[in-house]
């Protein structure tokens, strides 16, 4: 299956930091992809998959079940890690906000003033579901596959409640894509909160 | 050979190459040879060798001293080290990668990540750019 291709303006924004020589720690929320792995094999760097889209639905925390709980199951972090880059694709398009807020607090002390982020949310809360399967071709050019199974639970979220759900982040950067996605790049907020 | 009838618990260490269709539990190390887990082959250990091929199933950390490639029909869940993995298309990995290209022998020149471009005129973008103070 080959995959498609879409021009990022902004991915390269994220990717940059990466210098020569560096050595980065990266997360990817999505399936475990040949081009993202060949894309980082390129320097030094410790790249995490874990497929949270494959965790969904989560049981409903009314259930018995804390969704905090639920994202450790999936996501085992030693207490060191620190990720340089976070690549979310479009997850939160299908987690309820307490969801979300969940997986950004299990998060939270793996990330560091200089995380970046990438995701992509939205313009308007009624925008048709495109499941995709995300990776990275280049470092301005993401690869799009066909998911083979609808995911369960799409509803996004608009940018206001988006940006209220990442609280530790900023919204760097936007583009508003024909389809009516919105491509963010996200920055950690300082101490100050901007 | 390790064949799809034979199930091992315990530590596996040589001075060859080893071909694994079977069951291994416990441990695998040959740092100076090439360790293969066949389509069949279903191993829950932590393994070192100079490449590890995965067509099969691993649970376990994997150390390639040159390098790891998980084929497209390999699953494995666990943390990889290695100064060159390869995903083929189809695998599945849960995980961590660990990778640094410098530290093989063979290791090329690390690319530089290129700057930010201008999206090309066929490109899906509105081109509507918004920033956020």
């Amino acid at each position: 299956m080959s995959p498609h291709s879409h021009v990022s303006q902004l991915l390269a924004s994220v990717l940059q930091r990466e210098e020569e020589g560096e050595r980065v720690t990266v997360l990817d929320v999505g399936p475990a992809l040949p081009e993202t792995v060949e894309f980082f094999a390129n320097g030094p760097c410790s790249l995490h998959i874990a497929d949270l889209f494959g965790a969904l639905p989560l049981h409903p925390e009314e259930a018995g079940f804390a969704y905090r709980e639920q994202w450790r199951d999936v996501l085992p972090l030693s207490a060191g890690t620190r990720f340089d880059i976070c690549l979310f694709w479009d997850l939160f398009n299908y987690l309820s906000l307490p969801a979300a807020s969940a997986l950004l607090q299990v998060l939270r002390p793996h990330l560091h003033p200089e995380t970046r982020g990438h995701a992509f949310g939205v313009h308007k809360r009624g925008m048709p579901e495109n499941a995709r399967i995300y990776g990275i071709g280049s470092a301005d050019r993401l690869t799009l596959r066909p998911r083979r199974h609808p995911l369960p639970g799409y509803a996004p979220m608009p940018q206001a409640q988006l940006q209220a759900v990442l609280a530790d982040f900023r919204f760097e950067r936007s583009v508003l894509l024909a389809d009516g996605r919105l491509e963010i790049v996200l920055g950690m907020k300082d101490e100050k909160g901007t | 050979m390790i064949g799809p009838g034979i199930h091992i618990k315990g530590t596996v260490t040589g001075d060859e190459d080893l071909l694994i269709q079977g069951k291994v539990e416990g441990t695998i190390n040959l740092s100076d040879h090439e360790v293969v887990i066949g389509q069949s082959g279903k191993v829950t250990a932590d393994i070192k060798a100079k490449t590890v091929k995965i067509d099969g199933e691993v649970t376990g950390d994997v150390s390639g001293i040159e390098k790891v490639v998980i084929a497209k029909s390999g699953r494995v869940r666990g943390n990889i080290v290695a100064p060159r993995v390869t995903l083929e298309d189809g695998a599945h990995f849960k995980g961590s990668i660990d990778m640094d290209p410098g530290d093989t022998r063979t290791a090329q020149a690390v690319p530089k990540i290129e700057k930010a471009v201008a999206a090309p005129a066929n490109n899906a973008n509105l081109g509507l750019d918004l920033k956020h103070g």
